[in-house]
């Protein structure tokens, strides 16, 4: 220890001279560009999906509903209420929201002079850093659950138009499991989904590779899984939380993976067996999606059910309609199966209103339903149009079901732009291949492409296969030479709807083209054959352009009549599914309450 | 005149090598010393047992701080433990993100991104730098000087504008998560932490002026407080603890983690073991931090993916393990012991703070003969932060 | 050092169970509770081990038993190995073990929290009936996974009031299709 240990500290004098290095003004310090601050909530983004709420752990937000925000289809109208005294500015709130909606400025005093004022829903309640830009936000490429959805494994062009094979290969397990574990458990599509299916329970079920809790939550309220599985129009993944910011989740193909993973014996195990007998009759026409579901319902409920397929074989439309390769006929099977092992007694090739009247259903049985379909195609009434060679696509599609051979032509046209329209023209292109060795299929649809209506993937696979699709042309006439169909003249659309939204499509003459074809096929459009009914009960029935009309039960005017399906809400097997659910449980308590009034 | 200790008043020694005190002989002085006392630790007392102004025993007394994080872990999700983790220690609080990320990893069986890793490297040398500033204000100002605090107390406030504005937060950074970092270094963001370092050598050379070559602060802390380099292994002690007293304990060097291999140091080492030579090694020790600082974003690569590809973090299951990950923090050996059972929640985590050996079992050998007046700035020497003795 | 060959040495003179090697440099052993000392005194003063790293313990309520984790790290050879103590779990009262503190005097800061938290006790070691982290504790022991941190803090705490939640999926089913039941029916 020295002199310089004592002089040394002298030197901290020097700071005299420095400035000082408080900040002058700390109340007004702004935070760093990225700092955690008071969160904002874009509500027109925010899809109240709650998955800010389930991963908080401090639980410091609520979902709540909100008086200006309607619920609607994706968006369950409740918006995250935070509570200041509990959030710890983690921000796993801003990383997992999967609209990116809610963000956090870079704001950090606000003085209150109201404790109960820190619980405050951001975005709805108004504050001083709404509009800030600085903040924290989810930074590029930070994703805490997954946004890519797992590809589905599928033929190739060439090998698919090789034959009717199934196209999709569906998922493996492991697959399954990481697709599955993309879910959030957020519940938006339950509502979307017409049938209400608990969707995310079942998914879970595939994560935890549970598959016999998740064949039973199927079956709750879906008994054509395995067609629905293959072949829904899939609405709820329109909803689904994840398609924000990634693809939705693949719903259809994890039902599809369940059905795969299950036996009959563990389906009929979930099911359960009938209650006792009734001693009520129902008779069913129609072995489609809407008459079994009720069926399987009624079935369960004790009632003896007879179903009357005119056709045969059951499955209405999804067997007579959907090809194969979409759809195979043993999946179809399996799910009838089910519906038959419940006591359900399905009858083919029994026409009512020719083997049996619709009199003789009435006398024998205590309530009659009607699931007849859309059996009938549309006609564009064209010039030509009648020649033998101009078919309705849901007439060649059920021959081609049946394995009948209608005449495989060299070159077809296809009117239409619906998912039967390219059902009809794959199948053709399949059908063209094998005899001929090359397709020659041209599809015409008065929409423009992107609005078809079909599915995208549909569209995608038929130009893969070879199929020519020309949109926004209109079909003017039916080209016949000597005797025989050479091809279509389609105009070019320039409006569908006029002014007054009617459907009365205009056209642009000098843009004329003959698509060649020795066979024109219209898939515009079914109508429902209800010739069944006879005149005089068409006439005392009540109509609605078209379609009988019925309540909210299905029931119609005529007490013991009730409609069912696609007949009355138009085509969509899952539509027709819930429909069958809904006319059973009215018809049940109908049977119920006369058995009561007795 | 040479002054004689009168040792008759002292207790003697018990067949076991204990003190025979008889605390109803009124020899002796129980001083409670603690929570709040001079010099910076935290939230921890000792009991003295005082005779004359000398301490025949010391128990140490903890408890003001625990807040159950272990237990709370058990009811959180692995990413919901994530943002708790930095609360476990307060001063220093990247070490705990980082260990307990790297435990998940390991078990999980994911690999963080080289990218992550270069920053994570560079946040717990940012974190080392301040706990070391926090430290020496506490030390000094342990021993009654205390301009060295309002000095390190500033430049901890520099480097955590750059904490902030890396992080996104100043204090609990929640940015070291299971999978890799949340994002990368803003824009100018080198030139900043440049003039952060420069301000911070500046102020180092002024606290070595002002308190190193401090006739009073040699004094009082040459000689004081020496841990026997027989005790280091049967207590546990690692860090700048035992770096004092000449054995080159630094986890950096012997089991390197994250990029530590590729950077280029030697672990600082004192012979004396007394407070002064713990004091000037943790200063040096910033040294050597400052220049890895340098280092890391001379070799860091600038681009690249932040986070490995984790599961939903909804759902996250761990099939059943335990791990140990350990680093070398400001003051020794950090540890975090994982159990996992196969469900989305960890069955155990034991965080193993460098405290809870210096802190407990050799403060109170260490406590016996040492003057009242020494005992503060010997339990501020040993560097302990006592929140996570009892997490 | 190669974790495997200690392995191999230490069988030869303990009876240890499986090895499990998480890392090259950490690895896993269960061994019977009589036999911890003197395989703790044999890895300190014949393999190196000297550095206690922690001693903790784990609570497999399901299996009635506690494991005891006793991590000692060689510093010089760059490893660590975990000695796992299964110890019964009594419905009531204490479990108890050996202590070590005078293999390690650190041991006794580790001890005294397992007791407190775990209800494990160590007989003889220093200020093991003292209390430690918590003062004037009345339940059960805190860490064992029977303590249920919620419903103590619902009974113990005042909850500020206001706070409630709805969930997506019942209220998009309250607002948009009340009147159905699961399956469509109404």
């Amino acid at each position: 220890m020295g002199v310089r240990d004592l002089l040394s500290p002298f030197t901290a004098w020097k700071n005299l001279f420095r400035d000082p290095v408080s900040i002058r003004d700390p109340l007004n310090r702004a935070a760093a560009p990225r700092y955690r601050g008071f969160h904002q909530n874009d509500n027109a983004k925010c899809i109240g999906c709650g998955t800010c709420e389930t991963i908080c752990q401090n639980g410091a937000i609520d979902m709540l509903p909100v008086a200006s925000i309607a619920t609607k289809q994706g968006d369950s109208g409740l918006r995250p209420r935070i509570d200041y005294g509990r959030c710890c500015w983690c921000a796993l709130c801003v990383d997992v929201c999967m609209t990116g909606s809610l963000t956090m400025s870079n704001a950090y005093t606000w003085v209150e002079s109201d404790p109960d004022a820190f619980r405050f829903t951001p975005g709805i309640d108004k504050k001083h850093w709404d509009d800030e830009e600085l903040g924290y936000h989810r930074p590029a490429g930070h994703q805490l659950t997954g946004r890519v959805r797992m590809h589905m494994p599928e033929m190739e062009a060439e090998e698919r138009i090789g034959s009717f094979a199934e196209i999709v290969n569906g998922y493996s397990v492991d697959q399954a499991k990481l697709e599955a574990d993309r879910c959030v458990s957020c519940g938006l599509c339950i509502a979307t989904c017409p049938t209400h299916m608990a969707i995310p329970d079942y998914i879970k079920a595939v994560r935890d590779g549970d598959y016999a809790r998740g064949v039973a939550l199927l079956y709750e309220t879906n008994p054509f899984s395995g067609i629905c599985g293959r072949v829904c129009t899939h609405k709820c993944e329109t909803t689904c939380a994840a398609r924000h910011e990634g693809d939705p989740i693949a719903i259809r193909w994890l039902k599809r993976h369940i059905m795969d993973q299950v036996t009959p014996g563990q389906i009929r195990t979930a099911i359960g067996k009938p209650s006792a007998p009734t001693g009520k009759k129902v008779a069913i026409v129609g072995a489609g999606p809407a008459g079994l579901t009720a069926a399987f319902d009624l079935a369960k409920q004790g009632h003896a059910v007879t179903v009357f397929e005119a056709l045969a074989q059951p499955g209405g439309m999804t067997r007579w309609g959907i090809p194969e390769y979409r759809l195979p006929y043993d999946i179809i099977d399996q799910d009838v199966d089910i519906i038959r092992s419940v006591g359900v007694d399905i009858r083919c090739n029994v026409r009512i209103g020719k083997d049996i009247t619709l009199d003789e259903l009435r006398s024998t049985h205590d309530v009659v339903l009607l699931g007849l379909g859309l059996q009938l195609g549309r006609a564009t009434r064209i010039p030509g149009s009648d020649h033998a060679d101009v078919r309705k696509a849901v007439d060649l599609l059920r021959q081609a079901t049946a394995g009948e051979d209608f005449g495989t032509p060299r070159t077809a046209v296809v009117i239409g732009g619906g998912n039967v329209a390219m059902d009809i023209a794959r199948t053709l292109a399949r059908l063209q291949k094998a005899v001929y060795g090359e397709v020659r299929v041209t599809l015409t649809a008065l929409e423009e492409r992107a609005r078809f209506l079909a599915d995208p993937e549909e569209i995608k696979e038929a130009g893969e296969e070879g199929v020519v699709i020309l949109d926004a042309r209109g079909p003017q006439q039916v080209m016949v030479e000597n005797g025989k169909v050479t091809g279509l003249k389609t105009w070019r659309v320039k409006a569908i709807f006029d002014e007054q939204g009617r459907f009365a499509p205009s056209y642009d003459e000098s843009d004329e083209q003959i698509h060649a074809g020795s066979m024109v096929v219209e898939a515009i459009g079914q109508m429902t054959d209800a010739s069944l009914l006879g005149d005089e009960l068409t006439e005392l029935l009540t109509w609605n352009r078209g379609r009988i009309q019925v309540d909210a039960g299905g029931r119609t005017s005529e007490s013991w009549l009730w409609a069912v399906g696609d007949m009355v809400h138009g085509p969509d097997v899952v539509t027709a599914v819930a429909d069958g659910h809904r006319v059973a449980a009215s018809i049940h308590a109908n049977l119920i309450v006369t058995e009561q009034r007795k | 005149m040479s002054y004689v200790p009168d040792r008759s008043q002292y207790p003697a020694k018990k067949a076991d090598g204990t003190l025979d005190i008889d605390l109803t002989s009124g020899k002796y002085l129980k001083l409670w010393q603690g929570p709040n006392h001079p010099g910076i630790t935290g939230n921890m007392s000792v009991e003295l047992t005082v005779c004359g102004d000398e301490v025949v025993e010391g128990k140490t007394h903890v408890g003001y701080l625990h807040r159950g994080f272990e237990k709370l872990m058990e009811r959180r999700t692995f990413i919901q433990c994530f943002p708790i983790v930095c609360r476990i220690c307060v001063p220093e609080p990247d070490f705990n993100e980082y260990c307990y990320a790297a435990a998940v990893e390991e078990l999980a069986g994911i690999q963080s991104p080289v990218r992550a890793d270069w920053i994570r490297t560079l946040i717990l040398e940012m974190g080392r730098i301040n706990s070391y500033m926090m430290y020496l204000g506490g030390q000094a100002g342990a021993f009654g000087l205390g301009v060295i605090a309002q000095w390190t107390t500033y430049v901890r406030d520099l480097m955590l504008d750059r904490f902030e504005e890396l992080t996104g937060a100043r204090i609990y950074h929640m940015f070291i998560m299971p999978g890799g970092v949340r994002d990368g270094l803003p824009e100018g963001f080198d030139q900043r932490m440049e003039e952060t370092l420069c301000e911070m050598e500046r102020t180092l050379k002024d606290v070595y002026e002002v308190m190193f070559c401090n006739a009073v602060f040699k004094k009082r802390s040459v000689g004081v407080g020496v841990i026997d380099p027989a005790w280091l292994e049967a207590y546990g002690v690692t860090g700048p603890n035992a770096r004092a007293a000449g054995v080159a304990k630094d986890v950096r060097k012997d089991q390197p983690y994250l990029v530590y291999s590729e950077l280029d140091f030697a672990p600082v080492t004192g012979q004396d073991s007394d407070i002064y030579t713990r004091a000037d090694v943790r200063r040096r020790d910033v040294l050597v931090s400052i220049d890895l600082i340098r280092q890391i974003l001379a070799k860091m690569p600038r681009s690249g993916p932040l986070m490995a590809k984790v599961p939903n973090v909804l759902h996250w299951k761990i099939p059943r393990g335990e791990t140990y990950i350990r680093g070398e923090c400001s003051r020794g050996e950090y540890g975090y012991y994982l159990v996992t059972d196969g469900s989305g929640y960890p069955r155990r985590v034991n965080v193993r703070g460098p405290s809870y050996t210096h802190a407990m079992a050799l403060l109170e050998r260490m406590i016996v003969n040492v003057n009242i007046s020494d005992v503060a700035g010997l339990m501020v020497s040993l560097h302990t932060y006592p929140p996570e003795i009892e997490r | 050092m190669n974790l495997s060959d200690l392995y191999n040495r230490l069988k030869a003179l303990f009876p240890l169970g499986e090895l499990t090697e998480q890392r090259p440099d950490l690895a896993f052993v269960t061994l019977p509770a009589e036999f911890l000392r003197p395989t703790l005194l044999h890895l300190r003063d014949r393999e190196g081990f000297t550095h206690l790293v922690l001693l903790t313990a784990v609570d497999w309520l399901e299996e009635g038993r506690f494991q005891l984790t006793y991590l000692l790290s060689n510093r010089t050879q760059a490893c660590d190995i975990g000695l796992r103590v299964m110890i019964d779990r009594p419905a009531s009262g204490l479990a108890t073990m050996d202590s070590i503190h005078d293999i390690w005097p650190t041991a006794a800061t580790y001890q005294r929290e397992l007791r407190e938290m775990f209800g494990i006790d160590f007989p003889g070691s220093p200020r093991i009936d003292e209390e430690f982290i918590l003062e004037g504790w009345n339940d059960i022991p805190p860490y064992r996974r029977d303590f249920d941190t919620l419903k103590y803090a619902e009974a113990s705490y005042n909850q500020r009031p206001g706070r409630e939640t709805r969930d997506p999926a019942t209220h998009m089913k309250q607002q948009l299709y009340p009147d159905t039941e699961p399956g469509g029916k109404p």
